[in-house]
């Protein structure tokens, strides 16, 4: 009997549990009659069974009669009153280190919130319609002749109504004809209009497809005739200074001064729509409706919800072969995109809109995670430092009878103390970033808005985690030591392994800081690489002047212009660097894509090419002006098949219908220039003068008195204009913004990185001050025996030296294989060198000498009777 | 009369007390219900049962010897008290009662 007693226990958690709740008086009975009861039951059920059972007898006695009164007991106030000032007189004796721990992490918390919020918004993109997941983009991608795949994200006109026709998974399908590039003058009256760009020409099915909030009208009948327009809030307001205008004229004097009935008002459109627009009106082409050659409209069709879209996708290739005609386009790949993917994943050439980088959103959470796990790192090694400092008065404690319990709850309330001023103190940190960099997210961002307060609980949930888990270990771990030794400050005989948790801890805190430093410098070196590249073209002290089609005698303002002192030289063009849109087909027998532009003789000089070979286009030559001479970049003529020979030779350019083969020239050669991205390379470019198009001008000024030749071109401007505004951009301005993803990292990693060092650092400093402490008796007994200070610091420092190169040795290599993918993405790129590699181990060395070396030292050259007289 | 009202379990509890005479402690009246009324009785549902009782003075209970069998906690045993008499008494007398009271036509079942 006895023995049995002893190998049948009952669930301890049952127990324990009951004793929790369980009146003390009921108690004894009620556990020896559960005890009696499961015994009988383990005759004859298992052990599994009969603890099944024992949990329901142990739940079943909550019941009134058997819980614990809680009384509005004293004690119990009185006990948590008094942890409160305990943790208060803590925080205030030392003030650094709680300043430093608040620091650190409401630091680390806010970068997170940050960090998480803008990922948060570049995942979000386009979820906004209903049926978000069953919208795709067709996009059509050329293939050459050489087989040069050339992505593309727009398709012929004849392709959304045909799908709409032939595949019945296809519920709804519209097409988009943006601006191009090109503005309109839309207006009430003649006094009260403006340039608009975000007029986009759609299908009637827009509102099938797509689900763009509506405030005004109904979007059935919104776009079903020609006449009408939908235009945004925002739109409704500049022009009629109220938003329920349903009804109202607006003047479209782009389009013949034709007048057009307002049919709804749109809220305004998203941040997180993959495309933008002001205004709505219906596609009036109907000739194109049977066109499968041209490539200018953007198809997007709603597949219905059953249907499946790889099947569709299989589908769509020989559908689209048999209907192109011509035998070139067969070769093109045609899939589609699900619209939630544009955004992030999407880099084809004529998007919409500038896309974002899902290696970008990478890094960023890679960043936020890391700073937060720095921070939090960083707190949980600093308040265990400190926690060595109060091993006294948790003796005291423990003398006095304090047990384990209430020792974890005086902890526990500490560390939320912390830990909850710190997040609060996040919160104002982050909506403080949120104010000042509302610019990188592209938006105003609360996180008070309702889609963000789940981020907001989530990390609550987790830092108060965080603080459960913290309080717990710093009391079991203080309370673990003997009174005796405790009392009277010793530590527990664990030697080496006294500090092998923080130790860890500042190695991945430092491994962290390395990875970031080493990302910091190769992003940091990239750009400048860019920055340093030869363009190709000068950029600056360059004016651009958009709209020049509103100028009555563009060849007079231009004359006008070059009578301005200041102005070098004028030309005009269809396109500016990084808005070249214009593409054609070209070569024969091989065709390729070359981009090109047109424009003028002057375009060479005003944009500092280079010519090196051949000559100028020249006006007085009519024949220049066929469209048929050309003046190629270095990449053009190479993709032509030509060398610098062949300059001013007659050559077979193009194949025409009916298979006659098109004559041209390449008049000359310039030198290659960036006229995209960096990540970009250089494609082939050609040069045609023509005025065909012509929307730019480019004026290039003489650097003194820029402000005074602005006013005069600007007053210049109003002559010929009909008052219509000049809108201009410095092009080295606009050169700049084509890389604005890329400083936009290099911003934030900077700020990120320079934090984290910091934090690491803390850390470092208060696991030396603690070493140096507890060691105060042995530096002076060494002193004392001649040791030198050199001595003495390097034998307190090396330890730190040694953690930091482990540290680097396993954080470097990291990094390194991250950061060589993502120069991957840049066509011309940086290397990572070795002096790079060494300045991420310098900065790592620097920080241990600035935090342990120096306090090394110090207490090296303190008198050693003072270390003898107190040490512990 | 409400001074001796009793719950159906309650009264079954009350009973099955006084049929364990001087043996009447948690596990044996769950037991000895379980055995005679076959239903399955929780430790809980009993406890709170007899609390009851004893608090209204049906019952009186006292602790016994600690056993090794129940991990040296001690049995409290229950015992019937007088005016628990009285209860389960005046409880049989009004069942009786309307018992008696029923016509005896009230039971002649017919198939149709």
């Amino acid at each position: 009997m006895e023995r049995r007693t002893k190998e049948y226990q009952p669930p301890k958690w049952a127990n324990r549990f009951l004793g929790w709740f369980c009146r003390e008086e009921l108690l004894e009975e009620v556990k020896g009659d559960l005890l009696e009861n499961y015994l009988l039951e383990r005759k004859t059920k298992s052990e599994w069974r009969a603890g099944v059972s024992y949990w329901f007898h142990v739940l079943h006695f909550l019941r009134p009669f058997a819980l614990k009164r809680k009384t509005q007991d004293s004690n119990f106030n009185i006990m948590y009153k008094s942890y409160f000032k305990f943790a208060w007189r803590n925080m205030q004796k030392h003030r650094m280190n709680t300043l430093m721990n608040l620091l650190s992490l409401s630091v680390g918390i806010a970068c997170f919130i940050f960090i998480s919020i803008y990922i948060n918004k570049e995942l979000s993109y386009d979820k906004f319609h209903r049926e978000a997941d069953s919208i795709q983009r067709v996009v059509i991608d050329f293939v050459d002749d050489q087989g040069v795949r050339i992505p593309d994200a727009t398709t012929p006109p004849a392709l959304s109504l045909a799908l709409e026709k032939d595949f019945p998974e296809v519920e709804a399908s519209t097409r988009l004809f943006p601006a191009w590039g090109s503005k309109f003058l839309i207006g009430t009256s003649d006094q009260q209009r403006f340039y608009e760009k975000g007029l986009i020409r759609v299908d009637s099915t827009f509102f099938d497809v797509f689900d763009f909030p509506v405030l005004h009208g109904n979007l059935d009948e919104a776009l079903n005739a020609p006449d009408k327009i939908v235009i945004t809030k925002s739109m409704a307001l500049k022009y009629f200074s109220k938003v329920d205008v349903v009804g109202e004229t607006l003047t479209v004097y782009s389009f013949d001064n034709k007048p057009h009935l307002v049919s709804a008002v749109l809220e305004d459109i998203p941040d997180n729509s993959h495309f933008d627009f002001d205004f709505l009106t219906p596609l009036t082409f109907y000739w194109i409706n049977k066109n499968w050659g041209w490539f200018n409209f953007y198809t997007y069709i709603r597949l219905s919800p059953e249907s499946n879209s790889n099947e569709f996708e299989n589908k769509l290739q020989p559908y689209y072969e048999t209907k192109v005609t011509n035998p070139n386009d067969k070769n093109n790949i045609i899939y589609t995109q699900p619209i939630t993917t544009i955004h992030l994943r999407s880099n084809l050439k004529f998007e919409l809109g500038a896309n974002g980088n899902m290696s970008n959103v990478y890094i960023f959470s890679a960043l936020g995670v890391f700073l937060l796990i720095v921070s939090c790192l960083n707190y949980l090694n600093l308040s265990i430092a400190h926690s060595f400092k109060r091993l006294k008065e948790v003796g005291v404690r423990k003398v006095y009878g304090a047990n384990k319990r209430l020792l974890i709850r005086q902890f526990l309330v500490e560390s939320f103390l912390i830990l909850i001023v710190s997040l609060i103190l996040a919160v104002l940190f982050s909506e403080l970033l949120f104010l000042n960099f509302d610019e990188l997210l592209g938006s105003k961002i609360s996180l008070l808005d309702a889609d963000n307060l789940s981020i907001l609980l989530t990390l609550s949930l987790g830092v108060l985690a965080f603080g459960l888990f913290l309080g717990l270990y710093q009391a079991l771990f203080l309370s673990s030591h003997k009174v005796s030794n405790a009392v009277r400050g010793i530590f527990g005989s664990t030697g080496k392994k006294k500090y092998r948790l923080q130790r860890g801890l500042l190695i991945i805190q430092f491994t962290i800081s390395s990875f970031m430093i080493l990302g910091v410098l190769v992003v940091q070196r990239q750009l400048n690489f860019i920055q340093d590249q030869n363009l190709g073209l000068d950029v600056n002290q360059v004016l651009v002047i958009e709209n020049i089609s509103s100028v009555n005698n563009l060849d007079l303002f231009k004359s006008q212009l070059l009578n301005i002192p200041a102005v070098e030289s004028v030309t005009s063009s269809n396109g500016m660097i990084g808005d070249f849109y214009s593409t054609t087909s070209l070569g024969y027998p091989n065709s390729f894509v070359m981009n090109f532009v047109n424009t003028d003789p002057e375009f060479i000089e005003t944009l500092g090419l280079e010519l090196i070979s051949g000559r100028n286009f020249n006006s007085a030559l009519e024949v220049d002006k066929q469209g048929l001479q050309m003046i190629v970049n270095e990449q053009g003529l190479e993709s032509l098949g030509l060398e610098l020979g062949d300059v001013g030779r007659l050559l077979p350019l193009d194949k025409q219908k009916g298979d006659s083969i098109v004559y041209g020239t390449v008049l000359g050669v310039v030198k290659d220039f960036h006229f995209r991205s960096f990540k970009n390379e250089i494609k082939p470019m050609a040069l045609f003068y023509n005025d065909d198009g012509v929307n730019f001008l480019s004026v290039k000024l003489a650097t003194d008195g820029l402000s005074e030749s602005l006013e005069k071109i600007e007053s210049k401007w109003k002559e010929f204009s009909n008052g219509t505004s000049m809108d201009y951009a410095f092009l080295d301005q606009t050169f700049q913004t084509l890389h604005i993803e890329e400083q936009k990292l290099k911003q934030v990693l900077l700020y990120v990185t320079v934090l984290a060092i910091f934090v690491a650092m803390m850390g470092m400093l208060a696991i030396s001050n603690i070493t140096i402490q507890n060691r105060k008796k042995e530096i002076s007994i060494r002193k004392v025996l001649g040791a030198s200070l050199s001595h003495i610091s390097f034998s307190l420092t090396k330890r730190f030296v040694l953690l930091v190169i482990v540290a680097n040795i396993i954080g470097i290599p990291i990094a390194y294989r991250v950061m060589t993918r993502w120069l991957e993405g840049f066509a011309y790129r940086t290397s990572i060198d070795l002096s790079t590699v060494l300045i991420v181990f310098g900065i790592g060395l620097l920080s241990v000498i600035l935090t342990a070396g120096l306090r090394a030292s110090n207490a090296g050259r303190k008198n050693p009777i003072h270390g003898l007289r107190t040490g512990g | 009369m409400k001074k001796y009202q009793l719950g159906e379990f309650e009264e079954i509890v009350l009973l099955t007390v006084g049929v364990l005479y001087g043996n009447a402690y948690g596990v044996s009246i769950k037991e000895e219900i379980e055995k005679r009324q076959k239903r399955k009785v929780s430790v809980g549902a009993l406890q709170s049962a007899l609390r009851r009782m004893e608090s209204k003075g049906f019952l009186d209970s006292e602790f016994g010897e600690s056993t090794k069998m129940r991990g040296g906690k001690r049995k409290r045993y229950f015992k019937i008290t007088a005016l628990g008499k009285k209860a389960l008494d005046y409880n049989m007398q009004t069942r009786l009662d309307l018992w008696n009271q029923i016509p005896d036509v009230a039971f002649e079942f017919k198939l149709c």
